[in-house]
């Protein structure tokens, strides 16, 4: 390998894993620290507003992740 | 709690899961680990996105959690964060998994390891440590199961006869239907876990407030308790630190009956798919949960914060719903401890007894199914019944060590140079690094165990694989093809 660690070799690919660091790094510290409030949101407590809105900021990545690994045939 | 009906409800879903379970064979032969290990890589995206969720939903999400939210408050979260992770971990290994699995005949998680690494002696070292804490977790669902069971009978059904009712459950139909019958029974158990969750939060929630707007519960905690709505906690005890390191310890621990899991999927696609919408079954926490914080001052003085849902429901819900909670417990600690158990007798026969007395393949399978009995009664029953006070600490050991497997995973798809020896010193170093920190000196600086042996873990591993023998080409290029299909292309054509 022209690499001696895998990494992404398009810049969808690239994308893709800037969008899980992403995702990693929003429910960990110190961004977890910004929604660390005793504050409320549509009724519910700002950190488990912040704990769902990850949740489904997962599901929309793996979406995208979908349409560009099944869009260039490479399973 | 007089009535009878609970009783028969919980009843009632045990017979229901054992009549799914034992059909779930539906005319296959049991004969391979094909079929009895992997179900025949069958699995659809349905039946994978359940068998995953409720494997990873467990009685901590109808007890533990809930338990949290009323001792601790938000901090409970980092569990539905982290799983949203895993879900992560999922679609980006899984399909690999599943293609090393289809082409090179894998099964288990120590079968891979052992052939990446051409070592069985790796193989069995990990399948041997992987077993302490997937007993210890198995161990911990049954004594759940137990006391729902006690529970709901008033006392009548003892915990060890609980005990032996459940296992005696799981081991029929595991026996008779193996993998098909951890995904058909998971699938049942997931689908009724949601709905349980949901009917009891809602109904709570109503019995406390008057209405299902969840507000006026936030608004009262928030005017006087705020300490429940944010890190460290009521306790104090869920520093940034743990939050954090606690998430990442438990997104790189591979536990064996996942990596199973994924080689059950019909394609590579299906487990993408699958673990696509797997965040979205973990809104499941939340009403339970919210049970937990409505007992913050409906029940100020329980004893065992764990029993709070239950405690609630049985004094203020109807009786037809303290049963369907029953079940619901009852399901997600039997759906959690059911692929422990399966995948411990699968490994141990697979990769420690088949290479030590070189079984023949229909040999080991046949084993396989029977090896289920002796750790069901001689590890998981007694452990139950006895209820040591070290079990919860075995089973932080356990899963320390599930994360300090992590450089086989590395080795496996993103760095080709990774050594059998660099795996196993990394290992070796990390794991007494994680015993020491959750034994001797409990987390250190707030920060997690598990974390702690990976600081020390990962760079003996780069060190040590940079000193000895690689893996030989052939082996390596045959995992990179799957792992990183187009950097080996590249590599192919340097090397022509």
């Amino acid at each position: 390998m022209r690499h001696p660690f895998v990494l992404p070799t398009s810049r969808a690919g690239w994308g893709l894993l800037a969008a899980f660091v992403g995702l990693v790094l929003a429910g960990t510290w110190p961004v977890i620290g910004l929604f660390n409030r005793a504050a409320l949101m549509f009724g519910l407590p700002l950190m488990i507003v912040w704990s769902y809105v990850i949740i489904f900021a997962c599901v929309a990545v793996m979406l995208i992740g979908n349409r560009i690994v099944e869009g260039d045939g490479h399973e | 709690m007089n009535s009878v009906w609970p009783l028969v409800i919980t009843l009632g879903y045990v017979a229901m899961t054992m009549a799914i379970g034992l059909k779930a064979r539906a005319g296959h032969r049991m004969d391979t680990l094909e079929q009895w290990g992997v179900a025949g890589r069958s699995m659809g995206p349905v039946t994978l996105y359940l068998l995953i969720a409720a494997g990873s939903v467990s009685a901590y999400t109808f007890m533990g959690a809930p338990g949290w939210a009323y001792s601790k408050g938000v901090a409970v979260f980092y569990v539905a964060v982290y799983l949203a992770y895993l879900a992560l971990v999922a679609w980006y290994f899984g399909p690999k998994v599943w293609k090393f699995g289809e082409q090179f005949g894998h099964v288990t998680q120590a079968s891979a390891i052992a052939d990446r690494y051409q070592s069985p002696a790796l193989g069995g070292l990990s399948a041997l440590v992987m077993a302490v804490g997937s007993v210890a977790y198995a161990v911990l669902q049954t004594v759940g199961s137990a006391y729902i069971l006690f529970v709901m009978s008033g006392g009548m059904i003892p915990v060890w006869l609980g005990v032996i009712i459940v296992l005696g459950c799981i081991a029929v139909y595991l026996f008779v239907s193996g993998q098909r019958a951890i995904g058909r029974t998971n699938a049942f158990q997931g689908a009724l876990m949601l709905v349980v969750a949901w009917a009891v939060g809602l109904w709570a929630l109503h019995s406390a407030t008057g209405g299902l707007d969840v507000a006026a519960l936030f608004e009262r905690l928030q005017a006087e308790n705020p300490e429940f709505l944010t890190l460290p906690g009521a306790r104090g005890d869920m520093s940034f630190s743990f939050w954090t390191t606690s998430i990442i310890v438990s997104m790189f621990s591979f536990m064996p009956p996942v990596w199973t899991q994924w080689m059950c999927a019909s394609s590579a696609r299906t487990i993408r798919r699958s673990a696509t919408w797997l965040p979205t079954y973990y809104i499941v926490i939340l009403p339970m949960v919210v049970v937990g914080f409505i007992g913050i001052y409906s029940l100020p003085e329980l004893a065992r914060a764990d029993t709070v849902v239950l405690e609630y429901a049985m004094a203020n819900l109807p009786v037809v719903l303290v049963g369907l909670l029953g079940a619901g417990t009852l399901a997600a600690s039997m759906s959690s401890s059911e692929p422990f158990i399966h995948s411990v007798a699968l490994s141990i026969t697979k990769d420690v007894l088949q290479p030590l007395f070189k079984l023949s393949d229909a040999f080991t399978a046949k084993l396989a199914r029977w090896c289920l009995l002796p750790v069901m009664a001689l590890l998981v029953a007694p452990l139950a019944i006895a209820e040591p006070g070290s079990l919860v600490m075995i089973l932080l050991v356990g899963l320390g060590f599930a994360s300090q497997v992590l450089p086989a995973f590395i080795g496996m798809f993103f760095w080709p140079r990774a050594s059998k020896l660099g795996v196993m010193a990394g290992i070796l170093a990390g794991f007494a690094v994680t015993v020491t920190f959750t034994t001797v000196w409990s987390h250190p600086l707030g920060v997690h165990a598990g974390f702690w042996g990976l600081l020390l873990n990962l760079p003996v591993f780069v060190a040590v694989s940079l000193l000895t023998p690689p893996t030989q080409a052939s082996v390596v290029e045959r995992f990179f093809r799957i792992a990183a299909p187009r950097g080996f292309r590249r590599s192919g054509r340097a090397l022509d």
